[in-house]
């Protein structure tokens, strides 16, 4: 609704300036207009494909479909609770890892090591993000399931396996995996963008915290860590969002059981390996519906996530964030 | 202001606090950036509830040479110095003095004022001291309102408190950091041209609060501003730079009316009466 | 059944990509060369003659044969251009129904629901089969022996530990661990596991009706791999595990696969060539051939029973009799000539199967006319 009025605002103070004879002034903001309606474009077009195709599974489940836990095709019964706990669990428990990973990261790379170190290390962060997912998940077999079997799951089998959250045998294939392969994955884009923020505290921060005596720890922890909240929690948002929408690694990894798990050693599936492991495979209008319905969740659920994280960041930050 | 002073002054007297003012002696002090050198073989006596002013054109050293006094320059990528800095006769840079605790001592006022944004104006007076351990609600009030009658900020904020630090305005943002720096009970206070991002209304004002302060404070301020210089310093310091390249010196040092109405050298005087720089 | 799908965008792309150059190529060619220039030069002569070149698209499994036998019958007969698309059973039969092939290609037999979208007959002819077998992963145990029961009874979540007694019965040499099963499925909807669910159903009242079958199920127990290098690298990563694999993709990459037996005290059948040749060749399947040979759980004497059929989608009565003409000597190459491609990955075709798959391509027709003429 507001964005709507500012638009209109917005063109007819485009109207005034073409008037004047901005010309180039105009040209640039009917471009920046042309692209960013372009790109709501594309996001209504998305959101309404999803919703035209999932029409019958909506009809045929109705809402019961978000806590159904049946998916069987043969029987033609779908349902999405499995799914929807698969991706939270996996992109919490990664992203809970993943945010002190990746703020100490930032905050050993700004605050202490050296700028050359600084460089460096910064844009190997940077090229990690750019690694395809599918190697992230074949690492995930070939190396830190088999090393997670050998060394970590006995040790957490021992001293938390009375807990129903590490029950059971550990077979490579499992939420776990998957949980700690996502948080490999997100790990880059949360301490470089972390790294990125923490940068851009300004030094007069920094320096008013340390001429009041305090240690490095204080002034980062008091000054700069409250002064860049805003943007971190940005990047854990961003971060939360790549983890639930994550699809080769955790499909190669998670095991794709399409059911409820009750312990991180189980296997499990999430919307985006069900839908990508599934998509092309399925043969009965119903079974191709349920997945577009499975994909409209996981939009709302990203997005879900987003406005908390605004709300989040409004409401924990009084400060310079805006 | 000298009622002001009077508020201020008993209020003081039946405090908690032992502030003593006291003499600094910096000894044949050189600064450097890694290799370059910004200020060179710098000796100076800054007395106690005293007010002593650096001036000299930009770029020569000033900045460089206050911040070696509270041990802040190390923090500079490749900040070092050599020299000594006393305090109440001890070294600053001994190695067994930390410099977290030379800072507490030695509070110090940066040129653009910088409250902390996410903090209250309660908690941002009362940050430093929230660092060393855990005080009573009541004890924190009692130093909110202190410092910031101290810092001529009170009468201002005293109904908006809880308001975020950084929505005041600028020159109450700086009278805001002077309170925060002074809760720490420091024994020197340190002013990098405080007054120069404001408006001379909240200069002034500075200025007004900076001369009860000497009266409990060992004061050193830098400042661009001559008449700011010789209406409220007792001691003046000039520095001064040869050549391009070349390190910052203390080129002359004095009591204030001496250096404006009758200084040893020719670049002083050129200076002080606005000749160059 | 199927690579993965990153792969196999790439390759639909790249296809596309070939294809797109290759109709440029024909206008051209059309343009200099007149329709009746072509047809009088070509052997047979008149309208019916067969097409020069026909398309089909389907199942993953049989495409490398498809690619070798008819490149060679290209060279070999007619001179007919088979351009065969690996792009998996779903998109072959989706494409088959929409009419933009001449023939589809699937590892699963086409459902009613599929049939009725098609205005007329479909025919399913068989080419070749191939066994699945159930790989497993035991440190030193070579020689594993499974009755169908027990199998069920695995996948079913009702046998867990490679220690039960059902099983050490039947492997009263094999030092076998005291670890829990780990039961490895497709993830995805494949041929695949169409053959092995079918099955088990046909094995397990319990499974065929808890369960069923389909090219995807809902598994009551064990993970999911993405396509049969998924299923293989889980059950080779993992201890204690046993999957379900097609035979050629387990003996190329050395996964051990078990020995099954109606009963402990029957022989036991390890899945091979000649076996699967075996259970083809005895098979008593349907008139409409629509049915995997694991479906009728064949035990006669070396058979084994896990074994599935890849079929062409073939309309009974097409538009064009020339294209027909190409798609019925196409088809009838793939089940007799062209089945000398077939080992050491594929099973050939026999017995009832062959027969009616003959049938099948005798009663196409076109324009009132036979297509196939011998
Ligand atoms: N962080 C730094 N790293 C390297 N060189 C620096 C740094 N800060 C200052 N310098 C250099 O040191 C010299 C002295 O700078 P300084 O800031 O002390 O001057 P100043 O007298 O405070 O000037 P102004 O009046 O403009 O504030 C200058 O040549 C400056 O370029
Ligand atoms: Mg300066």
């Amino acid at each position: 609704m507001f964005s709507i009025l500012s638009a209109l605002a917005q063109r007819i103070d485009l109207l005034k300036q073409v008037r004047r004879g901005n010309t180039g002034d105009v040209i640039y903001k009917v471009l920046a207009y042309l692209f960013g309606l372009a790109l709501l474009g594309i996001v209504v077009a998305i959101i309404w494909e999803l919703w035209v195709q999932s029409a019958f599974a909506r009809q045929e489940f109705g809402i019961s479909f978000l806590w159904s836990t049946s998916f069987d095709p043969v029987q033609a019964q779908f349902g999405a609770l499995q799914f929807i706990q698969g991706t939270l669990v996996t992109a919490v428990v990664a992203v809970s890892l993943a945010a002190p990973l990746g703020i100490g990261i930032a905050a050993f790379l700004v605050e202490i090591a050296p700028r050359r170190v600084n460089a460096v290390v910064g844009f190997l962060v940077e090229m990690l993000a750019a690694i395809p997912s599918v190697v992230y998940g074949l690492w995930g077999i070939f190396v830190l399931a088999p090393f997670l079997r050998d060394y970590v799951a006995p040790w957490l089998t021992a001293t938390l396996g009375w807990t129903p959250m590490f029950s059971g045998s550990f077979s490579g294939y499992s939420v776990f995996t998957a949980s700690l392969v996502l948080t490999i994955m997100i790990l880059p884009t949360a301490a470089a963008i972390t790294r990125n923020v923490l940068q851009a505290v300004p030094k007069e921060q920094r320096e008013g915290m340390l001429a009041l005596g305090a240690t490095r720890w204080e002034m980062f922890s008091q000054a700069v860590l409250p002064y860049a909240k805003g943007g971190v929690i940005g990047a854990m948002a961003l971060a939360l969002g790549r983890a639930a929408g994550e699809t080769m690694a955790v499909t190669i990894i998670i095991g794709n059981a399409r059911r409820i798990f009750t312990s991180m050693f189980e296997q499990g599936a999430t919307i985006a390996s069900v839908i990508a492991g599934n998509f092309t495979d399925a043969d009965s209008g119903a079974y191709v519906s349920s997945l577009f319905l499975l994909g409209l969740i996981l939009f709302a659920m990203t997005f879900t996530i987003n406005v908390l994280a605004r709300l989040l960041i409004k409401a924990t930050s009084s400060g310079p964030t805006g | 202001m000298s009622q002001e002073g009077g508020k201020a002054g008993p209020q003081r007297a039946g405090g908690t606090s032992s502030v003593t003012a006291q003499t600094m002696e910096v000894q044949n002090l050189s600064a450097y950036y890694n290799k370059f050198k910004a200020v060179t073989d710098v000796s100076m006596k800054i007395e106690p509830n005293k007010v002593t002013a650096l001036i000299g054109p930009s770029g020569c050293g000033k900045s460089t040479f206050i911040r070696t006094l509270n041990r802040m320059h190390e923090i500079a990528r490749g900040g070092r110095i050599e020299g000594k800095v006393l305090l109440d006769g001890e070294d600053i840079y001994d190695d067994r003095v930390d410099p977290v605790q030379v800072r507490r001592k030695i509070g110090m006022v940066f040129q653009k004022p910088n409250p902390f944004p996410t903090m209250s104006v309660y908690d941002n007076v009362v940050a430093g001291l929230k660092l060393e351990r855990r005080h009573k609600k009541s004890e924190l009030d009692e130093v909110v309102e202190k410092m910031l009658r101290q810092a001529a900020l009170w009468d201002e904020v005293k109904d908006k408190l809880s308001a975020n630090g950084t929505d005041l305005s600028g020159g109450q943002q700086q009278r805001l950091c002077i309170a925060r720096t002074l809760a720490l009970e420091p024994q020197v206070i340190l002013l990098d041209e405080p007054a120069s991002a404001l408006d001379p209304m909240s200069s002034q004002k500075i200025e007004d609060a900076m001369q009860e302060l000497k009266e409990r404070y060992t004061i050193v301020i830098v400042t661009h501003n001559m008449q700011q210089a010789s209406r409220s310093s007792d001691y003046t310091g000039f520095f001064f730079i040869e050549d391009m390249g070349q390190p910052g010196q203390l080129w002359e040092f004095g009591e204030t009316s001496k250096m404006f109405s009758n200084p040893e050298r020719q670049e002083t005087e050129d200076y002080v009466t606005g000749r160059f720089g | 059944m199927r690579r993965m799908t990153l792969w196999r965008a790439l390759l639909a792309g790249l296809v596309m990509a070939l294809v797109l150059a290759g109709c440029g190529g024909d206008v051209a060619e059309e343009g200099g060369t007149p329709d009746e220039a072509d047809d009088g030069g070509s052997e047979n002569g008149g309208d019916g003659e067969a097409a020069g070149s026909i398309t089909g698209a389907g199942a993953t499994f049989p495409a490398p044969l498809y690619n070798e036998m008819f490149s060679t019958f290209a060279e070999e007969e007619q001179g007919i251009q088979v351009n065969y698309q690996s792009v998996g059973s779903g998109s072959g039969i989706e494409q088959y129904i929409n009419n933009t092939v001449e023939f589809g290609g699937t590892d699963a037999p086409m459902t009613d629901e599929e049939l009725e979208e098609v205005d007329v007959e479909t025919l399913h002819v068989a080419t070749v089969g191939g066994p699945v077998v159930p790989t497993y992963n035991l440190e030193g145990v070579d020689e594993l022996n499974l009755t169908h029961e027990v199998v069920a009874d695995i996948f079913l979540g009702n046998i867990t530990e490679w220690s039960d007694e059902a099983i050490a019965e039947t492997n009263p040499d094999a030092d076998l661990p005291d670890e829990q099963i780990q039961v490895v499925h497709r993830s995805d909807g494949s041929g695949t596991t169409f053959i092995w669910v079918e099955w088990l159903s046909a094995v397990s009242e319990e499974w065929a009706d808890s369960v069923g079958s389909g090219t995807d199920v809902s598994w009551p127990t064990g993970s999911g791999g993405d396509g049969n290098e998924g299923v293989a690298a889980q059950v080779q990563q993992t201890p204690g595990a046993i999957g379900y694999n097609e035979l050629s993709y387990a003996e190329e990459n050395d996964i051990p696969h078990a020995f099954l037996a109606p009963d402990a005290d029957s022989e036991f059948v390890q899945g091979s060539l000649e076996s699967a040749e075996t259970a083809i060749e005895a098979a008593e399947v349907p008139e409409d051939l629509r049915v995997s040979v694991s479906a009728l759980n064949v035990t006669d004497d070396g058979a084994y029973p896990v074994t599935g059929l890849t079929w062409l989608l073939i309309r009974q009565e097409m538009d064009d009799l020339a294209a027909c003409r190409a798609t019925a000597e196409a088809a009838w190459y793939a089940t007799h000539d062209g089945q000398e491609f077939a080992p050491p990955n594929y099973v050939p075709i026999g017995g009832q199967t062959l027969e009616t798959s003959e049938e099948f391509i005798q009663s196409m027709e076109a324009e009132g006319e036979a297509c196939y003429e011998g």
